[in-house]
Formats: structure tokens, sequence, C-alpha cells
């Protein structure tokens, strides 16, 4: 199976000459899922904003599905996370203004005009998939389960083929957790994304094809093929 | 070009001149949402901030409302005391000020001033192109309405004739103006002097047995003669103890009333209102009645130019301030927008590490500004429509000339200046959220 990520070289620098994450080489088959571990501050988020190409300063490669990020102005690759990537974070980060269903087709607003209609409904899908029941209702009104939801649900609007999450489960109650953790591998795996997770959650590392652990922003430790 | 310009009659000029101000916040506008659609997040952030931004509103719509509010009175102000001076053709009087004159016989606020002699009006009265020569007698008062003391045909002329009862017959009849505070029918006393003066004790009853009967009243003209009691100048002047105007009438003979008068037993009048049926003759006649230490002839009309003009520069200066003090309040309000804007900068990251282009979390900051100030431009229309009509209520009371203020042109075009100003300014935050790090907006 063909590689969907491959990371050669990637430097984050920090202040004062420190650098906060240094990855020699990673990489991980299309359909597959990796999960990040390790200590709080160990640059795990880092390694996900890193690999999401948000950190201007980062150096080195990071090639998704044959596209080095590295390679492109930050508006492309702005362009390459809103056709290609789908993004989870810890606490849901929702418009509380607006409703469940439209805070799931949010990409909607900014996708080219003929994608649009698509991403909406496929967001509409996803809530309906996902169990929630009054999708029309004010996110400010959800559990911390249903905002996840609704979260999980944004990111797979655009039917990304690349999913990127963010202790997705650090801000859920047990029960919310596992059910979650239960939705967003079986659709990963139902639909063939490839996911990386940063959780601190072994039920949700469990889920994972392979585990890698960061500490002191280098890779310490892998487990899975 | 100009004669292109010129040629269009002055509602297009207006229209157009609104265009082109709006020119610069439609093309901003054009330019920034062109293919976007922020309106979602737009309402999302106007509701979440909803208590500031509706402070934000107030502020933006009392800065113009005030703005706007008060170059419309100035406007109404100007129309009003012209209105005011409308059936006061020409004026003579004794040399002296001729805005101390204008304000005697026009807006009948009292002053000393010289009077002019029974030959000079004879005259002036007796001119072929002089179709009404009006004396006017002033100085005394009822409730703090002015009594003035003229011709019946003056009367007619200053209230096109339209009168409530009937005009005086007897130097014991008066007619009231529109406002004045008697009633139909009733009998007033003259008190002598106006103001504070005619409240002292021996002025209250100066004139004590000198009633004068109501016996009509002026429709309204929108002058300060509408709250005056007009009675004939003979009455005036014999109450004051002077001859009235006329030689001694055989004693089975009515009271002569009116014109004409007899140099001999004219007392005098400080003011004659001229009016000329030819047009033309009006500036002869204003040569001809200028005489050094006699007379002066002018035109109200012209004294009130003048001081238009001083007004004019009170008003460019007034329009310069008003403008600069709204753009200081959306520059105020910009920078409590860009300290909500941080409060929101996580979601604005968010879109970004969505996919969003720079340029629409960019659209959705100044559509953000934009709608605010805008919507408070288009408030402060209402505000200053508002606060032109209270203060057109509180000026026409205090000086009984009839000041109506509404919005036009000029504040249109005021409106969409500022818009086109805070249209680019709401730029600046969505330059600062450019300049955002994401991920330590993400982090928060």
């Amino acid at each position: 199976m063909p590689d969907a990520l491959s990371v050669s070289g990637l430097v984050v620098p920090g202040r004062g000459g420190r650098t906060i994450l240094s990855v020699d080489s990673l990489t991980l088959p299309k359909g597959r899922s990796l999960g990040v571990r390790g200590p709080s501050g160990a640059g795990k988020s880092t390694l996900l904003y890193a690999l999401a190409g948000l950190i201007e300063e980062a150096a080195g490669h990071v090639t998704w599905e044959g596209v080095d990020l590295s390679a492109m102005s930050p508006d492309r690759r702005g362009a390459f996370r809103a056709e290609r990537m789908g993004l989870i974070f810890q606490d849901f980060l929702l418009f509380e203004e607006l409703s469940g269903i439209d805070n799931a087709a949010l990409p909607a607003l900014f996708a080219p005009r003929a994608a649009r209609g698509r991403i909406a409904a496929r967001a509409a899908g996803l809530l309906d998939r996902l169990g929630l029941a009054e999708p029309e209702r004010g996110v400010d009104s959800y559990s911390g389960g249903e905002r996840q939801r609704v979260g999980v649900a944004r990111a797979l609007a655009n039917d990304a083929g690349i999913v990127l999450a963010d202790e997705p489960t650090a801000s859920l109650h047990r029960g919310a957790a596992d059910a979650l953790i239960e939705d967003l591998t079986a659709m990963a795996s139902d639909e063939g994304k490839t996911l990386v997770a940063v959780s601190h959650d072994p039920a949700l590392l469990d889920r994972m094809d392979r585990v890698i652990t960061i500490a002191d922003g280098r890779i310490t430790d892998e487990v899975g093929p | 070009m100009t004669a292109l310009w010129d040629s269009l009659s002055v509602p297009v000029q207006d229209a157009l001149w609104l265009a082109m101000l709006l020119v610069p916040a439609l093309a901003v506008g054009g330019l920034v949402l062109r293919g976007l659609r922020p309106w979602p997040l737009v309402r999302a952030m106007l509701w979440r901030f909803r208590g500031p931004n509706l402070l934000f509103l107030v502020l933006i719509a009392v800065a113009v409302g005030l703005g706007i509010g008060l170059l419309a009175q100035e406007r109404g102000l100007r129309a009003g005391t012209a209105a005011a001076a409308d059936k006061f053709d020409m004026i003579v009087a004794a040399p002296g000020s001729e805005m101390t004159m204008l304000l005697a016989a026009v807006y009948l606020q009292p002053s000393d001033v010289g009077l002019l002699s029974g030959d000079v009006f004879a005259g002036i009265a007796g001119h072929p192109n002089v179709a009404m020569a009006a004396p006017l007698a002033f100085g005394d008062s009822y409730k703090g309405a002015p009594v003035v003391g003229t011709i019946a045909d003056f009367v007619r002329h200053l209230g096109d004739d339209r009168i409530e009862g009937r005009m005086f017959e007897t130097s014991t009849e008066a007619v009231a103006g529109a406002f004045a505070p008697v009633a139909l029918g009733e009998v007033f006393e003259p008190a002598h002097g106006v103001g504070d003066v005619a409240q002292d004790d021996d002025n209250r009853h100066a004139h004590a047995g000198a009633g004068f009967h109501v016996v009509g009243r002026m429709a309204p003209t929108g002058t300060p003669w509408d709250r005056a009691l007009i009675v004939p100048i003979e009455a005036v002047w014999e109450v004051h103890g002077l001859a009235n105007g006329h030689a001694p009438a055989p004693a089975d003979a009515a009271d002569p009333l009116g014109p004409p008068f007899d140099a001999a037993y004219f007392p005098g009048t400080p003011a004659i209102v001229i009016r000329s049926d030819a047009l033309w003759a009006n500036y002869a006649l204003r040569s001809t009645f200028t005489r050094e230490a006699e007379t002066m002839a002018f035109f109200p009309g012209a004294v009130l130019a003048q001081l238009y003009r001083v007004m004019g520069d009170v008003r460019q200066a007034m329009s310069v301030m008003a403008l600069v003090s709204q753009v200081l309040v959306a520059a105020s309000v910009l920078v409590g927008l860009l300290i909500l804007i941080r409060l929101f900068r996580r979601q604005l990251a968010l879109l970004r590490a969505l996919g969003a282009p720079a340029r629409f979390v960019f659209a959705v900051v100044w559509s953000y500004a934009a709608s605010l100030l805008a919507a408070g431009a288009v408030l402060g229309l209402g505000v200053g429509w508002l606060a032109a009509a209270v203060l057109s209520r509180v000026l026409s009371a205090r000086t009984d000339i009839l000041i109506a203020a509404s919005l036009g042109w000029p504040e249109l075009h005021f409106v969409a200046g500022f818009l086109s100003v805070a249209t680019v300014l709401a730029l600046l935050p969505g330059v600062a959220v450019r300049r955002m790090k994401i991920v330590d907006a993400l982090r928060g």
C-alpha cells in the first residue's frame, strides 16, 4: 500500500534557538491510523499542526499523498487542507452561535461554489449517522459528546482522505469518549481515511494501527506495523 | 465637462454626488466580498458580542445623528429666518444698524432706535412706486407678547388676508397673532415696555384704561409676529399721550384710522415697511430713501444674506468638525472591535486551519466591522432626523420663527462620506487578523 504520509527532516524551531520538534522520518500508509502519545508539552500537538502545514517556521518535508506541503505557499496549503484534510480539536472549537448543521457544514462556506451543496449534504448525512438528534438546534445547548460529534462531522464533511485529531476525547466523559472512538474509527475505516490522532486516551490509542510516543520533541517509541 | 455638469438639474447633481461619495464604500465592499459569503459567521460575531455591538451601534448613530441633525438645523434656521423676512420687502429707518432694525421690525426684538418724522413718512408713502408704506410702533407688551402698532393693510399683507374674525376698525380694537396669549373677544390692557421692564408696577399699569378688544386672529405666518398683538398705530401713539397722526376730527365724526397721515400730527415711527409692486423699482427706492443723516433703506433679504455668508463659514467649520468627531468615534469603535476580534481569534484561526482562504477570514472581519459602522450610520440618519425635529421645536418655541429642519441631500452626502471613510477604516481589523499566527491563536 502506498504511503499517505511521508515526513523527513521535520524540525520546528522554538524561541531562543530551541528545537520544539524534530522528526527524522515518519511514514503512514494510506487508509491506516496513527496514534501519537506522550507527556504534556512533549510536542504531540506541534507534530499534528506541522503535519497539517500550519507551522510556517517548520523546516523539512511533510508529504501527503505525494504532495509536499513544505514547498507550498500558505494559501495553497490552506486550499490543500480544505480539500483533502479534516481537523478535529480537543475543545471542539465550534461557533456557539450557529446550529449543529451549520457548524458541521462550515467548510461549505469557503469551498468552491460547485462543492458547497455536496459538503452541506454530506455534513447532514454524517450528523444523522452519528446520531445527532436535533442538528438544527444551537450548539450552545449540546452536551460535550454531541459537540464533538459535530466536530467529527465537520472534519469529514469535505470527504477528505486525511483526518487529523488533536485529543478528540479529552473533553468528554468516558461514555461519550467511547462512543466517539467507536464512531470515528469506524467511519475512518469504512471510508478508507488516513487518521492521525494525538491522545492520552488508551482506549483511542488501542484502536490505532500504529502508535508512536513523543518525548522532548522526538519520537522515542513506536508500536505497530 | 464643467458645462455638462452645470447643465444638469440640482437633484441630478445631488444624486450623482451621493453616488460618487458611495463609490469608495461600494468598491471596497465589492473587492472584499467578491465571490464570498461570510454572512453566517458575521451574524455569529454580531450575536456573540451583542452587548458591546449595541453600544458601538448607539455611539456611531448618536455621533452621526448629532452631526447631521445640527447641519439640518442650521439649514432649517436659515430657511426659517429667511421665510420670516419674506413679507418685509424693504425697511426704511433712521440711520444706524441695519441688523438692529431688522431684528426689531422683522423679529420683534426690542431696541432703542431713532424715529422718522411725519414729513419723511409722507415723502415715502407718497412716492409713485410705493404700493404700501406701513409705519411700525413697538414698545408695549401683554403677557410677554409684543404689542405692535401698524396699519390694516400691512396686517393683511403679512397674513395673506387670512384672518379669523375681522380686521381692527377702531383704535380700541386689536388683531392677535396666531399664537398670541389672548382669545378672540378678549379685552387686554398692554403694559409699557417689554420683558422684565414690563413687569414693574409702574409700567404694568402705565396704560390702565386703554383696553383693546381682540376682534380678529391671523393665520400662522411662521414669524415672531404670530405671538404679537397688533393694534392700529394711532392707538399706540394715543396711549403714550401723543398725537394720533391725524388732524383733530369734528366731534361727531368717526376717528380716522390708517393712511393718509397728517405730517403735522405724526409723532414718529422707528421703521416703515415698504412694498413696491414693481420689482425693478426696489433698487431705485432704496437709493432714493437712503439719505445721509436722515434715513436708511435696506432689503432684509440682503442683510440676511450677509449674515448667512458668515454662517456659511460656520457651517463649513461645523461640517468638518462633525465629520472629524464621527471619524474619531468610528476609530474608537474600531479599536473596540479589534479587542473583540481578539476574543474571536480562535474561531478565526479555526477557519484558517480548516483551509479557509485568508481572504475569506479577512472578509468575515471586514464585514463584521463594516456592518456595525454602516448600521450605525443608517441609524444615525434616524437619530439625526429626530434631533433636527426636537431642535426645531425648541428653537421655534424660543424664537417664534417657524423652523422646519428636515434631512436633505447634504445630510445624505455627509452619511455617504462617513460610510466610505468607515468602510476603508474597517479594513484595519482585517489586516490585523491577517498577521495572526494560526497555531498561536488555536492554542488560545
